[in-house]
């Protein structure tokens, strides 16, 4: 049964082999940045697919709002996750390894066990030298391997969904890159995974439940006394992973599911109080200048013209009092502070283009 | 060693004959991308006075000139120069809005900080310039001035000693009033 699904799962890899190849420069010099994101996705994947058993197993498969629910708790934690990215490396690396364990765990035979192993060994390649073709980009690897685990459960039916969700994300991904920023993609990326799990649960609406929670025998031992499982992970779960954010963070998120709109007219609202050119030489600000505060009277103005200033006599046009030197300890507390807006105004970004 | 020598000092000249010409050109580029921005500035400026609809001033460049502009300003109300209109000129600098325009008065104007020039002796367009103002402030700021002189500081003297007696200012006011045509 294991090694048939993962047969099954590297077919749509392989065809899509020559979709992948054009992005495999791209996926080199991002790798690290999708290795991040990538350990985000699959965690999420992971804890879905294993609160779904040991909820299925008790409740018998019913409760698509609980479903729903869990979806949103499982975006917002992306959304965090994404959002808490730049803090370290060891965060990830952590993350990385109690995701492999993860991914080990559904299956005890050894030969998923190798397979697994050897597409990290593939993707691991693709990472620093970006030279394999069998398993071209680095989502590619990532959807052929949800898809080898989801497909234990799901029938030949699914698979179809799966690829086409697999093309989303890959386009996802190649969008966000075009964008070049690091987080823009969470969002349309969590809708595709609200997308996916939404048809999963539509196209087969009886997933056996003894066939999940027998695939997944060591998902359940992790999640070993939750009764009805909403969240993906409960705040107080011990198995919880350090980097996953407290729940309750997750709804000062100014987005639901009205996200492009709502992200558009939050960015509307701001513009009212940001300008949009720089009232020094008229050029539109971009948004690294509209979150450039360099005066604490408010004034704001391109970066070109602050520099400008600067080399000249260093007052503020605003003011007209000398700019303070200290720009690295006003960055950080602003980066903090607009960390939301930030991802609001790629929404709307993405929802634009 | 001598050829050594010799090359050495031949490429030197060389490399500084190829810098020359590098420096001048990134200097040429520098000037022309501020001469657009400066362009781009005047005309929002242009747009923003004509849309602003403000009373008692305006500004329009000159022929085929943005840099040099014609401005209007009339005396304010319950001032001794109500009732009167001036002509300025405004002279925008390449390192706009960095540095102020040059402002004059082109129709004669008797008051304590313009000299018989037409020179204005104000703050904003000297020392206390600031990129934020435009030609809409700077308009406001000296219609204003009119209103209010400083007479602490005064280029013509004999304004400055009269501003007191506002009856006898406003006489004299009239008297050398002498609109453009």
């Amino acid at each position: 049964m294991v090694s048939d699904s993962i047969i099954n799962a590297s077919i749509p890899v392989a065809s899509s082999n020559p979709k992948d190849f054009a992005k495999k420069k791209r996926a080199n010099r991002s790798a690290k940045l999708k290795q991040c994101k990538l350990d985000a996705r699959r965690e999420q994947w992971l804890s879905q697919v294993k609160n779904k058993g040991s909820r299925q197993e008790l409740n018998g498969g019913g409760g698509a709002c609980g479903q729903g629910m869990q979806v949103t708790n499982e975006r917002g934690q992306l959304m965090e996750k994404l959002a808490i990215k730049p803090r370290g490396e060891a965060e990830e690396n952590g993350g990385y390894t109690s995701t492999y364990n993860d991914f080990d765990s559904p299956s005890n035979s050894p030969t998923s066990h190798t397979s697994s192993l050897l597409e990290g060994n593939d993707s691991g390649t693709n990472f620093t030298g970006g030279s394999s073709s069998s398993n071209s980009s680095s989502s590619g690897g990532c959807c052929s391997r949800s898809m080898s685990e989801e497909d234990n459960e799901g029938d030949d039916d699914c698979l179809d969904d799966w690829e086409a969700v697999a093309d989303a994300l890959a386009a996802t991904d190649k969008k966000q890159e075009q964008l070049n920023s690091s987080l823009d993609s969470a969002p349309e990326r969590d809708d595709n995974v609200v997308h996916m799990s939404s048809q999963q649960e539509a196209s087969d609406p009886k997933v056996p439940a003894k066939d999940t929670s027998q695939q997944n025998p060591k998902g359940r031992g992790a999640v070993p006394g939750s009764p009805v499982g909403i969240h993906a992970w409960r705040p107080n779960d011990a198995f919880r992973p350090q980097s996953l954010p407290n729940l309750s963070k997750q709804y000062t998120f100014p987005m639901n599911s009205g996200r492009h709109y709502r992200g558009g007219s939050v960015w509307g609202c701001k513009s009212l109080s940001i300008p949009t050119s720089c009232p020094i030489c008229c050029e539109d600000l971009d948004f690294t200048d509209t979150s450039f505060l360099p005066c604490p009277c408010g004034f704001r103005l391109c970066l070109f013209c602050h520099k400008r200033i600067l080399e000249d006599d260093g007052r503020c046009p605003g003011c007209r009092k000398q700019y303070k030197h200290d720009p690295i300890e006003g960055e950080t507390t602003k980066d903090a502070g607009c960390l939301i807006f930030r991802a609001a105004r790629s929404c709307s970004m993405i929802s634009r283009s | 060693m001598a050829t050594m020598n010799s090359g050495n000092n031949s490429n030197t000249p060389a490399t500084a004959q190829v810098a020359m010409p590098s420096q001048k050109q990134t200097v040429s580029t520098a000037k022309t991308v501020d001469t657009q921005s400066v362009l781009k500035r005047l005309q929002s400026e242009l747009m923003a006075l004509m849309m602003s609809g403000d009373s008692g001033i305006s500004a329009f460049p000159e022929e085929d000139n943005i840099f040099c502009w014609k401005g209007t300003i009339s005396g304010s109300k319950d001032t001794v120069f109500e009732g009167t209109e001036y002509k300025l000129s405004l002279s925008f600098p390449a390192d706009y809005p960095f540095k102020p325009p040059k402002v004059k008065f082109e129709t004669g104007c008797f008051h304590p900080n313009v000299d018989v020039y037409g020179n204005i002796c104000l703050d904003i367009l000297q020392d206390k310039w600031s990129s934020a103002y435009d030609v809409r402030t700077i308009l406001i700021s000296i219609q204003s001035l009119l209103g209010e002189p400083n007479i602490s500081s005064p280029l013509n003297t004999q304004a400055a000693a009269l501003w007191c007696n506002q009856e006898e200012y406003r006489k004299m006011v009239e008297k050398l009033y002498k609109p453009s045509v």
